[in-house]
């Protein structure tokens, strides 16, 4: 009797358990400042494939979620450029990745990548995650999207900012608060972040549907 | 016979104007956040929808016509879809306003004025990660809450309006 019970009740559990975890919301998944994130390879708009660990001498990157369709992301795109050009001389540059689906968002597809990276000269590396795992894994939700790692000695990448670039999208001359220059700054200087973690309004991700 | 003429003319015009001026759409308040919140916190029994947008929103722009369907499906009763745009206080003029005429919108309007969203988003709802459309239901008076953040289908937010509805 005892024998078969037990792993019938084991069963039980396991399945309560995954209900539990079913039930976690997307968007309590992620990152939060503090972990550790996972490197990716995601191909690039010149074709090749990009990852973290390429970047020999980096001390970390600035890794934003963005795409060319969404008009948030439209209006940050020049000043991604002048956060990559201020802030990988520094050690940190900027990676972006659109996360879009192209059966949902079909401008957001790798030759409209290649257009726009093209027609804007980023001078960055312009990666798509076709698949949307690493979207997933860091917990992105919007576009734009920043998360600032630094890398450890260990080599691992620490998330050290999630949140936005400042805190006006639509008149960058009315900027007051530049948000991710500020934790760029702290990280920079060897110091703690003092607003790790900032929002802002911005497109949903385009998930591709099931 | 003539001098008849001009007054009925008025008159019909007059009536005309009335007519269309009750179908016109509603017009769009520009509010600070304080004003938002005390929407949110609005005391009465009543199924409060109110969906954050904007015009360069394309799901949100897909959602909107169950939204507005919701308005016309309650009349006079205590459900209050309020739509709120997010879009930048300098584009009410020439993209909102268009907007609401072209789609004849009868929803309550208001355009949030905060460009910086750092300072209000987790104040109205922590989970919120900024992405919009967006969507709260709330009828503070049985303290029922429910927030969404994602684009609804029709079915869905019946669904939600059917759970709540006073």
């Amino acid at each position: 009797m005892k024998n078969t019970t037990t792993p019938l009740l084991y069963m039980v559990c396991l399945l309560f358990v995954g209900f539990l975890m079913a039930a976690i919301p997307a968007s309590d998944s992620g990152y939060q400042v503090g972990d550790t994130a996972r490197d990716f390879k995601l191909k690039n708009v010149d074709g090749k494939m990009v990852s973290m660990s390429d970047y020999k001498n980096a001390k970390g990157f600035i890794v934003t979620f963005t795409c060319n369709t969404c008009p948030y992301s439209v209006a940050y795109e020049d000043r991604i450029i002048d956060l990559h050009n201020k802030y990988a001389p520094k050690g940190y540059p900027v990676i972006a990745i659109n996360p879009n689906d192209v059966q949902v968002s079909p401008k957001d597809s790798y030759q409209d990548m290649q257009v726009r990276a093209r027609e804007k000269k980023f001078p960055f590396a312009y990666v798509y995650d076709e698949t949307q795992e690493i979207t997933k894994a860091y917990g992105a939700t919007r576009t734009p999207h920043l998360y600032v790692v630094q890398k450890q000695k260990d080599g691992k990448f620490k998330v050290a900012y999630i949140g936005t670039i400042d805190d006006n999208s639509r008149e960058p001359e009315k900027v007051q608060k530049k948000y991710a220059e500020a934790a760029l700054d702290e990280l920079v200087s060897g110091k703690a972040v003092s607003q790790p973690n900032t929002k802002a309004i911005g497109c949903t991700i385009k998930w591709r549907e099931a | 016979m003539m001098k008849y003429v001009k007054p009925a003319m008025l008159l019909v015009a007059f009536v005309l104007f009335a007519a269309t001026a009750s179908l016109a759409q509603q017009k769009v308040s520009t509010i600070k956040f304080d004003e938002l919140q005390k929407i949110r916190a609005s005391p009465h029994d009543t199924l409060y929808v109110v969906n954050y947008w904007a015009t360069w929103c394309k799901p949100c722009i897909k959602e909107m016509p169950y939204f507005e369907a919701i308005t016309q499906q309650y009349k006079g009763q205590p459900v209050r879809v309020i739509l709120v745009s997010m879009d930048a206080v300098q584009d009410l003029e020439k993209r909102v306003i268009p907007f609401v005429e072209k789609r004849n919108l009868q929803s309550r309007l208001y355009l949030l004025d905060e460009p910086d969203g750092n300072t209000w988003i987790d104040r109205i709802e922590p989970k919120w990660s900024g992405a919009i459309p967006a969507t709260m239901f709330f009828n503070n008076k049985r303290k029922q809450y429910e927030f969404v953040e994602r684009e609804l289908s029709e079915a869905e937010l019946q669904e939600l309006i059917n759970k709540y509805k006073p």
